[in-house]
Order: structure tokens, then C-alpha cells, then sequence
């Protein structure tokens, strides 16, 4: 039991490690749109499918590649805000989520459609080899890869919400108005908050696209499926806390993890039940998220 | 759009004599009567209009084309076109997903809540209505109340513990719960039959596709005179004014949670006869069928065909249900010329082209469907054709509630 236990918290942080990265993407963009973006984990499919042509259909070299990928996650993240939130600014945020999952929904088409002949796809690692087996569950080196860049994405975000560029984006989300009085553009401002949550998905995208084989949808609903847990995450946060988020995805991780044990063996889809009852007990004991902080939090 | 027609209709009557009258008296009298509101509703139509009589055989012969339509050629009766089982299979499958729509808009548009898990409530109708006919081997006729009855009373649990949120944290409540359904609860397999599926039996007379065809239609037709009632009804009025403003509505006496609850369990109702009838569809019940792209696809087909308007619903869903595996395309022989220019196969064309014609709705034409036919359905019930008709502003996605 405890060697179960323990190989379901460290799959748990791993896993936990991706939702972090969708989870802060989605709290970026409530933060400056007030919209649940349901196109977040799309932006890291996109993603992978470029990085997948670029590294193995057009053998570019591999960082290349990824380059290639996490350009074409911004390149949507912008196209999505020019073409979709922008013209819908002024309407509610139900229409807004809607639009978003029109962009997810886009996006899956496109993909169904440009894989149809090899619908699943492996993408290469970034190194191989499985790099320690702590309780007998085995890390890839890309696993530790994944944690090492949420925790230097983590670091950077800190940083850079205290360079100018991230004061005038808080600036901007607190009261667009008064951003504008004193000379910050709320519109660039918006487009830079969407391309960084753009590069966060992204990023999800092409760490964690080699774990697994991958099909069109693969983080929205596929086998990588990180939208729902990263929501989850993100309410864990209370939807604005960025250190939440991060809190909240290695939460979650673990939490579907425990649905796995064999205590719940004899039934399937264990992850989603727990998932499912989690997010009820939290919306309804504490709505405001578990790591809220009173400060604004970088 | 019903709304509209019974103002103008009594607007319409007094004027006759009304009109004239008025205009003399302010002459006269000045400010000692106020004319009527009514009179500068209708200031575009002098007189009450009246199709000539080859107006009337005009519409006559577009709702004879109509019935022919939807009645005729799926059964192949004065058809020169000989449709296969196949292709009345999809009909079919349209008529459901016009229930299924009409389902989500009691939902998205009377309410302004939006489900991400709308695949879950069809699924549960399916199931349990599969349950009752395969394994306690009741009659169809008693399995459709039994799955309507499970799928309010999940929708009635789900509501109770989640209707305490709203806008954007209740979507997300749904999107775990169709998640949790897809997997947990579809993949009980003494429930559902696990991955080898169901074959579940038509109901007696109803085995054939052609008849079951008109079953579907028929339930569609029961579905939307319900719809239409309750939406008349004390219920209806107080999720109108909800919708509008919960704040005010709750000050004049409407109880927000329990009429909220009553559409949402409506809705759960409608989706899950919806399910019943999909689960005697398709030849073969597999959980697969209720992913979340299905919730996706239920969103679309609601918004693209105009919230609020059960025509426009209707002919949205009809829309993406023949979209879905390129049924369209086919029918209109348009694969060769999208495969040989933008290299689009046919199964494709409605996942690619759905979403576009969703962020073109919400974007540009918020009315939908629902709003660009209507002039057109103006025109049908007997009405001027107006290309400016059905442009009012209680026509729009943009109020529904965050």
C-alpha cells in the first residue's frame, strides 16, 4: 500500500507538473480577460503538432523544432485574441467561454483533419531513458525535464511581473481604464498577456506530448487530457493566484493519481470520479480556492 | 419572435379605425389624450397586411415543399429521389439532435447557464433506456418515461449541488460531470455493456428505418409543443425575467434557485429521451459515443441555430447532425471540389467548418440561424416579406449571463 501510495504522489507531482503549466496559463488569461479559456490545452496540442512536423517530418533539429512548436502555440494564442476576444470584449463571459471552446473545437477539427492518415502519432523525447525509479515508478528524463521548466518558468513569471512590462500588465487588469490615463496600451497589453499564456500552453504541450502517443484533442480530451485538471488547478489557486496555480496543479496530479489505487481498482475512470467530487467539495467548501493570498499576488 | 407577432397582431387591430381618429384629436385638443403606445410600434405598416391570393399560394406552395421535405422524401413517397436505409438513418439522427438542441437552449438560452456536459445527460438517457429494454426487457414505451424520469432526477442532484454557483464555475462543474460520467459512470460495465456495446431492439411497427424515422419526428414534435407550453407557462414568464435580470426578478417574487432548477431539470429531460432514441439509432451503444467533443459539437449546434428561437435551433441541429461524417457534403455531391481544393474529405468538413460558423455567430450574426431565417418565417405565416425582420435586440447571444 504504501509503495503505491508512493508511486501515485510521485506520477502525481509529474502529471501535476503539466496541469501547473496549463493551470497558470489559465489564470493569466482570467486575470486580463475574465474568461475561463477553454482553448488553453489546444494551444499545446497546436503546439505539438508543430513541434511533431518540425522534428520529425521536416528533421529539423530537435530544438528547432520545439522552437517551431511553441511559435505556432503564440501565433494562435495572438490570432485568438485579435480574432475572437478582442471583437467579443464588450459581450458577457459566457459568450466569450463559448468563443474559446470554438477555438479549442477549431483547432481539433484542423488536427483530425491534417492527421487523418496517421491518426496517432509518437513524438520523439527530448533525451530517453528513464532517469530514477524512486518506489519503483519510473521518471523519464523528460519528466524531470517538465518539472525543471515549470519551476524556471515559475521563477521567470516572478520576475517579470516585476519588470515594467508585468507591472503595467497587473496595472492593466486591476483597472483598464485607469491603465490607459496614464499611458499603458490595455490592448498591447492584452495581446502580451495572451501570447505568454500562448508559450505556458505550448510549452505543456511539447513536454508533455512525448510521455504518450498523441491524437488530435490530445490535451483537451485525449490521453493527456490536462484542461479540466488545469481549471482545477486554477480554482485551486482561487482563478487569480499564479503561486496557487502552481500549488494547485501538483494538487490535482496527485488527487487523480489516488483514483488509480487499487482500492478502486475493480472500477475505470477512477482519476476523473475523483477529479469530478474534488472540484465539487472545493467550489462548495471554499469557492475563493485553497491558496489565496490577500496581496496581489505576481 | 413569437413575442413579437402577438404585440404586433393587437397593435395591428386598433389601428384600423384608431389611426385616423387619434391624429384629429392631437389636432384638436391637444395633450388631452395620449396616443396610443402601440401606434409607434407599427408605423411601418399602415394597414394590417394582407397576402393578395398569390401570396397565399405562394406560401401555401413553400410549406407543401416544406412537409414534402421533412416528410416525404425521408420515406421515399413521392420522391425521385430513392433514399437508402443509410441515408435515413442520419435523418433520423437529425430529428434527435433537434431534441437534444432544443434540450441545451432550454438550458443556455432561457437560463443563460451553458453545460459543458450535455454528452453526459444524452448518455444517461441512452443507458438507462438500453438497461430497461436489453436487461429487464420492458418495452420501449415504458423505457422513454423511465430514462426522461433518471435524467431529471440526475439533472435535479447535479443542479441541487451545483446550481449554488454560477456563470463560469457551474460550466466547469459540468465539464467534470460529463468527464466523470464518460468514464466512471459509462464505464460500469453491468450498467452500459462496457466496450463491446449494446444492440438495443426497436419498439414493435418501429424496426424498420423508414418508420423509425417518423417516430423520432414524432417525438421532436411532442418535444417542441412541450417546449413552446412550458414556455408560456408561469415557469417560462419567470425565466424570461430571470434571464433579463435575476436581481430584479428575485425582487418581484420569483424564486431564482427553484426556477433555475426546474429549466435545468427540463433540460436533463429532454436530453435524456433525446439519448433514448439515440441508443435505438445507433445499431450498436458503446460509451465512446458520449465524449466531450459530442458536448462540444451540442454547444455549437445550439448557438450557430439562434438561443431562444426553436425554429433556428432546430435547423441548427439538423445542420450539424447531417454535418457530422460529411452526410451534407455527400447528399450535395460537394466532396470531389472541397477534396481537390483545400484537400478537405467529407468527414472533416463539419469539425473544421462547425467552429468557424460558431465564432462567425457569436462575432458577427448573434441571432444566429434563427435570427437570418427570419424574414423568411415572417414571410410563411402570412406576414410582408421584411429583409430587416427578426433584427431585435431580444435576439442576441451577447445577454446571456456570466
Amino acid at each position: 500500500m504504501t509503495t503505491e501510495l508512493g508511486i501515485a504522489v510521485v506520477n502525481g507531482i509529474f502529471a501535476g507538473s503539466v496541469y501547473a503549466l496549463v493551470a497558470l496559463g489559465i489564470v493569466l488569461i482570467y486575470r486580463a480577460s475574465g474568461v475561463f479559456n477553454f482553448a488553453q490545452a489546444e494551444f499545446g496540442t497546436t503546439g505539438l503538432f508543430a513541434a511533431y512536423a518540425g522534428v520529425v517530418l521536416w528533421n529539423l533539429p530537435y530544438w528547432l523544432g520545439l522552437l517551431f512548436g511553441l511559435a505556432a502555440a503564440v501565433a494562435m494564442g495572438l490570432a485568438t485574441e485579435r480574432l475572437v476576444i478582442n471583437p467579443l470584449r464588450n459581450s458577457s463571459r459566457v459568450t466569450l467561454l463559448v468563443g474559446t471552446a470554438g477555438v479549442a473545437l477549431a483547432a481539433i477539427g484542423i488536427q483530425f483533419w491534417q492527421s487523418n492518415e496517421q491518426p496517432i502519432r509518437e513524438m520523439p523525447k527530448i533525451v530517453e531513458g528513464v532517469a530514477l525509479q524512486p518506489f519503483g515508478a519510473a521518471i523519464t528524463w523528460q519528466h524531470l525535464i517538465t518539472l525543471g521548466v515549470l519551476i524556471v518558468v515559475a521563477l521567470a513569471l516572478a520576475v517579470f511581473f516585476r519588470s515594467p512590462s508585468g507591472v503595467a500588465i497587473q496595472a492593466a487588469q486591476q483597472d483598464g481604464t485607469a491603465a490607459e490615463l496614464v499611458g499603458i496600451s490595455v490592448r498591447r497589453v492584452s495581446m502580451m498577456t495572451w501570447a505568454i499564456a500562448a508559450l505556458l500552453g505550448g510549452l505543456a504541450g511539447v513536454l508533455s506530448g512525448p510521455n504518450l502517443t498523441f491524437t488530435a484533442g490530445h490535451l483537451t480530451f485525449g490521453a493527456g487530457a490536462a484542461l479540466l485538471p488545469g481549471f482545477m488547478a486554477a480554482v485551486l489557486g482561487g482563478m487569480r493566484s499564479m503561486p496557487g496555480a502552481l500549488l494547485g496543479g501538483i494538487v490535482v496530479g496527485v488527487i487523480e493519481q489516488l483514483g488509480s489505487l487499487s482500492l478502486f481498482g475493480y472500477m475505470s475512470g477512477g482519476g476523473e470520479m475523483m477529479l469530478f467530487f474534488f472540484l465539487l467539495i472545493v467550489l462548495l467548501l471554499r469557492p475563493q480556492g485553497l491558496f489565496v493570498r490577500k496581496a496581489v499576488a505576481a | 419572435m413569437s413575442d413579437s407577432e402577438v404585440t404586433t397582431e393587437i397593435a395591428a387591430e386598433p389601428l384600423d379605425g384608431a389611426a385616423p381618429e387619434t391624429t384629429q384629436e392631437t389636432e384638436a385638443e391637444g395633450t388631452r389624450e395620449m396616443p396610443p403606445v402601440v401606434a409607434d410600434q407599427v408605423d411601418d405598416e399602415v394597414a394590417p397586411f394582407r397576402p393578395s391570393i398569390v401570396g397565399w399560394l405562394a406560401r401555401g406552395a413553400v410549406w407543401a415543399l416544406l412537409a414534402w421535405v421533412v416528410f416525404a422524401i425521408p420515406g421515399n413517397y413521392f420522391s425521385p429521389f430513392e433514399l437508402g436505409v443509410s441515408d435515413v438513418g442520419h435523418a433520423s439522427k437529425a430529428a434527435i439532435f433537434a431534441i437534444i438542441g432544443l434540450s441545451l437552449n432550454v438550458l443556455i438560452g432561457y437560463t443563460g447557464t451553458i453545460s459543458f456536459g450535455h454528452q453526459a445527460f444524452v448518455g444517461v438517457g441512452a443507458f438507462v433506456s438500453a438497461y430497461v429494454i436489453v436487461d429487464m426487457g420492458l418495452e420501449f414505451w415504458l423505457a422513454v418515461p423511465i430514462a426522461a424520469g433518471v435524467g431529471g432526477l440526475q439533472a435535479a442532484l447535479l443542479g441541487a449541488i451545483s446550481l449554488r454557483l454560477t456563470g463560469l464555475y457551474f460550466a466547469l462543474v459540468t465539464l467534470a460531470y460529463g468527464l466523470f460520467a464518460e468514464e466512471t459512470l459509462f464505464g460500469i460495465t453491468a450498467f452500459t455493456g462496457g466496450e463491446g456495446g449494446k444492440n438495443v431492439p426497436r419498439p414493435l411497427g418501429f424496426e424498420n428505418d423508414y418508420t423509425f424515422y417518423y417516430l423520432c419526428l414524432a417525438f421532436l414534435a411532442v418535444v417542441l409543443w412541450v417546449d413552446w407550453r412550458l414556455m408560456r407557462s408561469k415557469g417560462g414568464r419567470a425565466l424570461q425575467a430571470l434571464r433579463e435580470n435575476p436581481r430584479v426578478a428575485s425582487s418581484y417574487g420569483i424564486n431564482v434557485k427553484v426556477y433555475t432548477m426546474y429549466a435545468f431539470i427540463i433540460s436533463g429531460v429532454f436530453a435524456s429521451i433525446g439519448g433514448a432514441l439515440l441508443a435505438q439509432q445507433s445499431t450498436f451503444l458503446v460509451p465512446e459515443t458520449f465524449d466531450f467533443e459530442l458536448a462540444l459539437i451540442f454547444i455549437l449546434m445550439t448557438v450557430v441555430g439562434g438561443l431562444r428561437n426553436r425554429v433556428g435551433v432546430v435547423i441548427g441541429s439538423v445542420i450539424f447532425a447531417l454535418l457530422e461524417e460529411g452526410t451534407l457534403v455527400h447528399l450535395l455531391h460537394l466532396e470531389g471540389i472541397l477534396d481537390s481544393t483545400i484537400g478537405l474529405p467529407a468527414e472533416f468538413f463539419g469539425l473544421v467548418i462547425g467552429p468557424i460558423l460558431l465564432l462567425l455567430t457569436i462575432t458577427r450574426f448573434p441571432g444566429g440561424i434563427g435570427q437570418q431565417i427570419a424574414p423568411l418565417a415572417q414571410w410563411l405565416r402570412g406576414r410582408r416579406f421584411d429583409p430587416h425582420a427578426g433584427k431585435v435586440r431580444e435576439v442576441e447571444v451577447s445577454d446571456v449571463r456570466a
